[in-house]
């Protein structure tokens, strides 16, 4: 099938990407300031003991051995073991990973079918209040300065009002106890999910309201729009079934590009909610140049962010009966 | 009875400059079966015309005066919802560019049965997948095209896609806004014989638009010639082409090829249309005409009478013959 050799190719390709972002991360952490060693070791170790150290982690041979030693250690799925953590790599990311996916998938789905409802009423309503308002509250929270709209939402929800929790994705007390069902867990982790997903929502909600308004103002000037119209169809049949499956398509890439901000966004929510992801571990891991764990977060977002586009290319395929691979 | 009445017909779109009168004292009848060919340079106003026969200008287009009544209703008079079942049910309209007019995102069959549906309520599905066979049947594309998207269709099968969905609700009155422009012309004449052979077969009327008068010739029984918003010239097909009474249907006439007759020098018309903000007084057409009066500019032209229905807008048709 055209569809899954289209696939595998671009699988191909992703991986030849891959590769060169693996490299250059190499690169710029041997090029990063600061030694690890000493972050590790008590400053009064002797000089010898951290040379042993300095051994055991790989960091004495020449550099292009240290490359050949990474690349043999990605390929057997060994990430090292985190300085900060003296855990293997590989099982932090596995702890973290998931919760980083629960709130980013939500938040970007929420964004985006709110944002391409909202955006098809304001695009027919065009130059009316509805669309003035819908437009105007677009820019205002797709501008906003996102850690200030994250402490505002805990300083008013969390703090003044006490409705959500200010901190982490679970209560200890739910989850210590041996008693509780998954769904008062489940319910658990929601209480805390609604301050992050709120505010990567109303960062995020604007673009795909402003990209899918533009989209439908350019579709309704197509000719089989007029057909729809001289066809006497009603006014909600042209929006829903004519104009909006064409003017969405856009929006797809949309939500490619934005998997990529959310996740350097998500490194400030995440980091700012205190909510165990990805993101919040590479910001930690680049502080403490724990080499091993920031190597891994930055590859697995980089295998994130290739994927996607992936998937949104497939997806248009799917949608759009003229994209034949 | 006239199936269409046109009267006083006066259009015209709110621009930046003011109001631009696109359609101005426009007036023809049309009856049942019969097919009106308009004429005329893009800008005059032929697509505007047709457009506000189904109502359907743009936000910034207003119908300022003049009547349109079709068979026997007031068009004008009804409202979006009555306008909805005239769409389609009795007036269908093929549009320009057609290569456009069919939704890229749904299959072709589709397409046409959602007219069929829209205005045939209560039709159970076997019922309306019979009329869509049976339209691609009388337009000839084959059955199995039905599932088909537009790209996958030539450009002359999508042309007679949208001719059966124009028939699709069985309408009185089918306009054709420039149905051939963007085909080669094998594909042209083919399409056009088939307009002409639906036409008749059907007995709907057609008002069939085109800046070209050798497809108008071809297609209809009565021409009309616009320029700059005004009608200049309704008449037959012979007499309009056998003996032209307005100088710019002459100039029309003379600014085309013919593959019969004489070989000749081809004469384009010199000028410009006017700007539709700022029209002379008098005639449209004074500005470029060779056979133009002093008082042309500055006086409403007047019509002449050639012969029962053939009229013109100038009134030395008659002496400049």
């Amino acid at each position: 099938m055209g569809l899954w050799r289209y696939a595998a190719r671009r699988l191909v390709q992703i991986a030849g990407l891959f590769y060169v972002i693996l490299t250059v991360l190499f690169i710029v952490f041997r090029l990063a300031p600061g030694d690890p060693v000493e972050r590790m070791v008590d400053p009064s170790m002797d000089p010898e003991d951290a040379e042993v150290l300095m051994a055991q982690l790989g960091l004495d041979r020449p550099v292009g051995v240290q490359y050949l030693y990474y690349l043999k250690n990605f390929v057997s799925g060994d990430m090292g073991i985190s300085f900060h953590y003296g855990e293997p790599v590989a099982e932090i990311i596995a702890d973290r990973l998931p919760n980083t996916v629960l709130l980013f998938t939500s938040s970007t789905i929420l964004a985006a079918v709110v944002g391409v409802l909202l955006g098809k009423r304001a695009s027919w309503s065009k130059g009316r209040s509805t669309d003035t308002v819908l437009t105007f509250s677009a820019l205002a929270t797709h501008t906003v300065f996102l850690p200030w709209l994250a402490l505002l939402l805990i300083w008013l929800f969390a703090y003044r009002l006490g409705w959500f929790p200010i901190t982490g994705m679970v209560s200890e007390d739910v989850w210590l106890d041996p008693g509780a069902t998954w769904w008062t867990r489940a319910v658990d982790v929601a209480h805390h999910m609604v301050l992050p997903l709120a505010s990567l929502f109303l960062i995020q909600f604007g673009t795909f309201l402003l990209v899918m308004r533009s989209s439908m103002l350019e579709t309704l000037k197509e000719d089989y729009i007029l057909t729809a119209r001289a066809k006497g169809l009603p006014e909600r049949v042209i929006r829903n079934h004519h104009a909006a499956p064409n003017a969405a398509l856009p929006v797809l890439t949309t939500i490619g590009l934005s998997l990529a901000f959310s996740i350097n966004g998500g490194a400030i929510t995440e980091t700012v909610f205190t909510w165990p992801g990805i993101g919040r571990e590479l910001v930690l891991a680049v502080s403490q140049n724990d080499y091993p764990l920031a190597q891994a977060s930055f590859l697995l977002i980089a295998a994130v962010v290739l994927l996607a586009n992936l998937v949104v290319d497939l997806l248009y395929a799917v949608l759009d009966p003229r994209i034949r691979y | 009875m006239p199936l269409v009445v046109v009267d006083g017909l006066t259009v015209g779109y709110w621009t930046a400059g003011g109001m631009a009168p696109a359609v101005e004292d426009v007036s023809f009848t049309l009856e049942k079966g019969e097919s009106l060919g308009l004429v005329g340079e893009s800008g005059c106003g032929k697509t505007t015309l047709g457009k506000a026969l189904l109502r359907l200008l743009p936000p910034n287009g207003r119908v300022l005066a003049g009547e349109i009544r079709f068979d026997g209703e007031d068009l004008l008079a009804k409202t979006e919802a009555e306008m909805r079942e005239v769409r389609w049910g009795k007036i269908a309209m093929i549009f320009q560019a057609a290569m456009n007019a069919l939704n890229p995102v749904h299959r072709v069959g589709d397409q046409i049965a959602e007219a069929v549906r829209a205005h045939g309520p209560g039709l159970g599905r076997d019922a309306v997948r019979e009329r869509v066979l049976e339209l691609f049947r009388l337009v000839g594309i084959p059955e199995q095209r039905l599932r088909d998207y537009p790209h996958q269709y030539s450009g002359g099968m999508k042309q007679r896609a949208i001719i059966a969905m124009a028939l699709a609700c069985r309408p009185k009155l089918v306009i054709a806004d420039e149905p051939t422009t963007a085909l080669d012309v094998i594909v042209q004449a083919q399409i056009l014989d088939e307009i002409q052979r639906l036409q008749r077969k059907l007995g709907v009327s057609l008002v069939f638009i085109s800046h070209d008068i050798a497809v108008v010739a071809d297609v209809c029984h009565w021409i009309g010639v616009m320029y700059a918003g005004h009608l200049v010239e309704h008449g037959p097909r012979d007499e309009v082409l056998g003996d032209p009474g307005h100088p710019y249907t002459r100039a029309l006439l003379a600014s085309y090829p013919t593959l019969a007759g004489l070989r000749r020098a081809l004469e384009p018309i010199p000028g410009e249309l006017p700007n539709l903000l700022d029209m002379p007084p008098g005639c449209r057409f004074s500005g470029r005409c060779s056979r133009s009066r002093p008082e042309c500019r500055d006086r409403k032209p007047g019509w002449s009478v050639l012969s029962p229905s053939h009229r013109v807008l100038c009134p030395w048709a008659k002496e400049d013959r």
